[in-house]
C-alpha cells in the first residue's frame, strides 16, 4: 500500500484538527441560512454556501481519502468523474432555464 | 511487458498491476467517480422540481427542519473522521484500535440513518408528503433515499469488517485494503451529503 502514496499521511491529531475545520465550516454554513433569512442577501447567500460546500469536499478528498497523497492517476479519474457530471447537469439546467445560483 | 516492468507491477499483495496501484483500489475510484453521474442525475431532477409551483400538496422545502438536518449532516461528518482513524490504527497494525473506530463509524452512520428515517416518518405521518405528493416530493424522497441505501450498504460493510477483526483477532493485510476500500465508499457517502445538505436543505427556495 505505502508504495503508491506519495507523502506520509497526516497523523491521528492532525485528522482530529481537519475534523474541526469541518465542524466550523459546518456551523458557519448554518448561521449563514439563518442570516440569509433575516437580511437577504440574495445570490451571495448561494455563492457563499456553494463555495464552503466546496471547501468541505477538498477537504474530505484530499486529507480524508488520501488523494492529495496518492498517485494523480487517481486524481484524474477522480476529478474527470466531477467534471463531467457536473458540466453533463449544468448543460441541462440552463438548456432548462433553472437558475443554479440561486438567492436562497 | 520486460522482466523489470513484470516485477515493478507486482504489488505488495503479490497482485498483478500495470499502473502501480492495487487493481480493486483503482477499480474503487472508478466506481466512485462514475457515481457522480448517478447522483448528479438526481440532484439535477430535485432541482428542476423543488421550486416548480403549481402541483397539490406540500412541498419540502416548506417543512425542512433545518437544526435537526444540521445535526444529522455533522453525525455523518464525523463518522469520516472515525473512519480515517480506523485506517490509520489499521495502518499502525493496531487492531483493537481499528475494531474500535470501525464499531464507532457504524454508530455514527446508524445514527445518521436513525435520523433519515424520523425526518420521512415525520414528512410522511405529519405533512402528508409522500413519494406521490407532488414531483418536489418525489425527487426530495428519491434523492435521500438512495443516499440513505448507500448509507445503509456502508453500515453493512462496515459491520461485516467489524465482526471479521473480532473473530479472527485482527485484519490480515489483504483485508486491512478492504477496510481502505470501504473507508473511500464511506468518505464519497459523506462528500455526496455535504452537496446534498447544502444544494437540498440550505439553499432551498419555497415554491413559485
Amino acid at each position: 500500500m505505502s508504495t503508491e502514496h506519495t507523502t506520509d499521511h497526516p497523523t491521528p491529531s492532525q485528522y482530529w484538527k481537519i475534523a474541526v475545520v469541518l465542524a466550523v465550516l459546518t456551523a458557519i454554513e448554518v448561521a449563514l441560512f439563518y442570516i440569509n433569512r433575516e437580511l437577504e442577501l440574495g445570490p451571495l447567500n448561494a455563492v457563499l454556501l456553494i463555495s464552503l460546500a466546496l471547501l468541505k469536499f477538498v477537504i474530505v478528498v484530499g486529507w480524508y481519502m488520501h488523494l492529495r497523497f496518492e498517485k494523480s492517476l487517481l486524481s484524474r479519474f477522480f476529478t474527470a468523474g466531477f467534471l463531467l457530471a457536473s458540466g453533463c447537469y449544468l448543460v441541462v439546467l440552463s438548456a432548462l432555464g433553472i437558475v443554479v445560483i440561486r438567492g436562497g | 511487458m520486460s522482466d523489470l516492468a513484470h516485477d515493478a507491477a507486482l504489488s505488495d499483495h503479490g497482485e498483478h498491476e500495470s499502473t502501480g496501484i492495487e487493481n480493486r483500489k483503482l477499480g474503487m475510484w472508478v466506481f466512485l467517480s462514475s457515481e457522480f453521474l448517478f447522483f448528479g442525475a438526481l440532484i439535477t431532477n430535485y432541482l428542476l422540481y423543488s421550486n416548480r409551483g403549481g402541483f397539490e400538496g406540500v412541498y419540502p422545502s416548506e417543512i425542512y427542519d433545518i437544526p435537526f438536518t444540521s445535526v444529522s449532516s455533522f453525525v455523518l461528518l464525523m463518522s469520516s473522521l472515525t473512519m480515517v482513524l480506523a485506517h490509520n490504527a489499521q495502518s499502525r497494525h493496531d487492531q483493537n484500535g481499528a475494531r474500535t473506530w470501525l464499531f464507532a463509524t457504524a454508530s455514527l452512520g446508524a445514527v445518521f440513518l436513525g435520523g433519515q428515517v424520523f425526518e420521512f416518518t415525520e414528512f410522511i405521518v405529519i405533512y402528508d408528503m409522500t413519494l406521490s405528493t407532488n414531483p418536489a416530493a418525489s425527487a426530495f424522497f428519491v434523492l435521500t433515499g438512495f443516499h440513505g441505501a448507500h448509507v445503509a450498504i456502508g453500515v453493512i460493510m462496515l459491520l461485516s469488517l467489524w465482526g471479521m477483526s473480532r473473530r479472527r483477532g485482527g485484519l490480515s493485510d489483504r483485508q486491512g485494503l478492504n477496510l481502505e476500500l470501504v473507508g473511500l465508499y464511506w468518505h464519497f457517502v459523506d462528500i455526496i451529503w455535504i452537496v446534498i445538505f447544502t444544494v437540498v436543505y440550505l439553499l432551498s427556495t419555497p415554491p413559485t
